[in-house]
């Protein structure tokens, strides 16, 4: 009973704040109140109609498009590579190393990111690039844990080893058997990157430039303005990331549709 | 392309060695994990087209390091491998014609059943039509027809290992190579698999080498035992031999259950043991000499009498039933025998006939 009331509780703290911004987004008018009154969407539509919010989406979805990219180009051979290597000393070594981000603040990223790239020689702060790039940092390390999880439990050597018995070479077996046995695992990997890039805000806030603002930005600006309006920009926010969340739990389900064929 | 054709094929690079060629041939050959004492030490084996070759020992001894030398994925550090007459110690792993079946099955989790067993047809660039024929051909003489379209996760344990068998055999390999094929079968299965493996290799009649550390499966499936220790050769031979007539007491020990007596020579027939006073077969060794006998529990009789050659007072430590026969352990002077026997009545005493006693080499 008593961890039945727990469990009550705390999903109320997690929905009551989410329905709340949902309520807000379609009501009229919340003053001093307990609840909006009046239905609209009218919200909806002004955040639609607003350039720097539409300019926001545009460069967020630009930066996740180009944060996944990167990912599946340097982490994909970076955990093969990992996954590979022949001495555990090097494996241990290495999953130190690309776990490291993790424990650092974005906000330091974003003080080194300002240091290097606003002197003249680099001046690349604020550009769709960079944004990515420092993503890029920060997204990775749960990448490549995701995707070299799926290595090992999959026995991904052993499933090379007979490719190669049958007469595969190298580069077969890189298309035919690695790039496939880990499609969904790459799936889900990219969903997580995706859903830390659309969100982030700490290093996006300091090394945005004004033109290329990502969405998380931008929402921080809708707050000094009407209620109703911060609420339907936040619902989208959370409506993509939800989307995110969903889809990759999809994946990783789909993903484990393989795994008792090697148990 | 010989795809089914189960007759080995001499490859057109085939060499220099004529004489009744092995379809594998180990010859010296070496190998040390780097930086430790593990892998094989100077092993030498020849394995005939269509003989399945078991080899069988402990845990860590070596077997797959072997296999893996054959495959190619290890490279010897000295001796020379050969298949079909053509040495193979330059060629890589996917060049050498190798069916391999992994301890795991190794199955590719995301394609069909016939997918797998194409996929050597695939690399070899068969049309997708006739790979897709010779796979659901294949996979009816392992007794699978009607799963081809299936994902490996959706098929048991024993149809993962018949499916992996098929894609070892289907691009007419020459030879088979199976890393503990059945350790991962439930006991049931297992038993059942091995008469199956045996059928699927006799039919292809292709040289085989199979790996296990389980002495059943060993002696009831071999044409012939390699019994490897520490990365060594300790036996060869066929399965009779080696429990008939071990080299020693590792092998006496290893396949089959074994009394293992030590005893001191008193004269020509005649040896001391822990058991007691033992007239044997005569053994040529110098009185006072140490001597090693085995005796297996089965040749060891129940008596109904004191009296009479090798029969001993006996007290029952332990006796297990298992329907056709009890294994009973005695214990029988300063020492203790294991004794095999279908009689039901109380154990007082037990006689080790003469000519059931063998005598060991080495300690």
């Amino acid at each position: 009973m008593f961890l039945r009331w727990v469990t009550a509780a705390y999903l109320a703290y997690l929905v009551v704040p989410i329905a709340l911004l949902l309520v807000g987004s379609v009501g009229e008018l919340w003053l001093n109140t307990l609840l909006p009154t009046g239905l609209t969407t009218q919200w909806y539509r002004d955040v639609a109609g607003d350039p720097s919010f539409r300019r926001a989406f545009g460069a967020s979805l630009a930066v996740v498009a180009l944060t996944c990219a990167a990912c599946v180009a340097v982490g994909l051979p970076l955990a093969y590579a990992v996954f590979r290597a022949e001495s555990p000393r090097v494996r241990a070594l290495a999953r130190v190393l690309y776990q490291l981000p993790v424990a650092l603040p974005p906000l330091v990223l974003a003080f080194g990111f300002i240091l290097v790239f606003s002197s003249d020689t680099l001046p690349w702060l604020g550009s769709v690039w960079l944004l990515a790039a420092g993503h890029v940092v920060l997204a990775l390390p749960y990448f490549l844990q995701t995707v070299l999880a799926d290595m090992q439990r999959l026995g991904l050597r052993t499933l090379e080893d007979a490719a190669e018995s049958l007469g595969s070479s190298g580069i077969q077996r890189f298309m035919h058997i690695v790039l496939p046995a880990l499609s969904q695992s790459i799936l889900a990997g990219l969903i997580i990157v995706a859903a830390l890039s659309i969100g982030e805000f700490q290093f996006s806030n300091l090394v945005a430039g004004f033109l290329n603002r990502t969405y998380p930005v931008v929402l921080l600006q809708a707050f000094y303005g009407a209620t109703g309006f911060a609420c339907a920009a936040t619902v989208i926010l959370l409506t993509l990331a939800v989307a995110a969340a969903i889809a990759g739990s999809l994946a990783a389900g789909g993903a484990t549709r393989f795994k008792t064929a090697v148990a | 392309m010989s795809t089914l054709q189960p007759a080995p094929q001499p490859s057109p690079r085939s060499a220099q060695r004529g004489s009744a060629q092995a379809a594998v041939s180990l010859e010296g050959v070496t190998y040390r994990y780097p930086g430790t004492q593990a892998g094989v030490l100077d092993v030498t084996v020849d394995i005939q087209p269509g003989e399945l070759v078991v080899c069988l020992g402990p845990s860590g001894c070596g077997k797959t390091t072997l296999l893996r030398l054959i495959a190619g994925f290890l490279k010897p550090d000295a001796g020379v491998i050969r298949l079909n007459g053509e040495d193979v110690r330059g060629l890589p792993t996917r060049s050498r014609e190798c069916g391999v079946v992994f301890q795991a099955y190794a199955l590719f989790p995301h394609m069909r059943v016939w997918e797998n067993v194409a996929y050597p047809l695939r690399v070899r660039e068969v049309g997708v039509d006739e790979r897709h024929r010779l796979a659901d051909e294949i996979l009816e003489r392992v007794g699978l027809s009607g799963l081809s379209e299936r994902l490996p996760a959706q098929l048991s344990g024993g149809q993962q290992q018949r499916v992996a068998l098929a894609r070892a055999l289907v691009f007419g390999p020459r030879a088979l190579l199976l890393d503990e094929p059945l350790s991962a079968l439930d006991a049931g299965t297992r038993v059942a698999m091995r008469d199956e493996v045996r059928r699927i290799q006799r039919s292809h009649n292709i040289a085989t080498l199979l790996i296990t550390h389980d002495q059943d499966e060993a002696l009831s499936l071999a044409d012939r035992i390699v019994l490897l220790k520490d990365g060594a050769l300790v036996q060869t031979g066929s399965p009779q031999e080696l429990y008939d007539r071990p080299a020693d007491a590792f092998v006496a020990g290893f396949i089959g259950r074994a009394n293992l007596l030590d005893g001191t020579v008193i004269d020509g027939q005649t040896v001391h043991t822990p058991i007691g006073r033992l007239a044997t077969a005569p053994h040529g060794r110098a009185a006072g000499s140490a001597l090693r006998m085995l005796v297996r529990p089965e040749r060891v009789e129940v008596a109904h009498g004191a009296g009479g050659e090798n029969v001993f007072a006996a007290k029952v430590l332990r006796d297990r039933f298992f329907g056709a026969t009890r294994q009973i352990e005695v214990a029988a002077g300063e020492g203790r025998l294991e004794i095999e026997t279908a009689m039901r009545d109380d154990v007082a005493h037990v006689r080790v006939p003469r000519e059931a006693i063998q005598f060991l080499n080495g300690p």
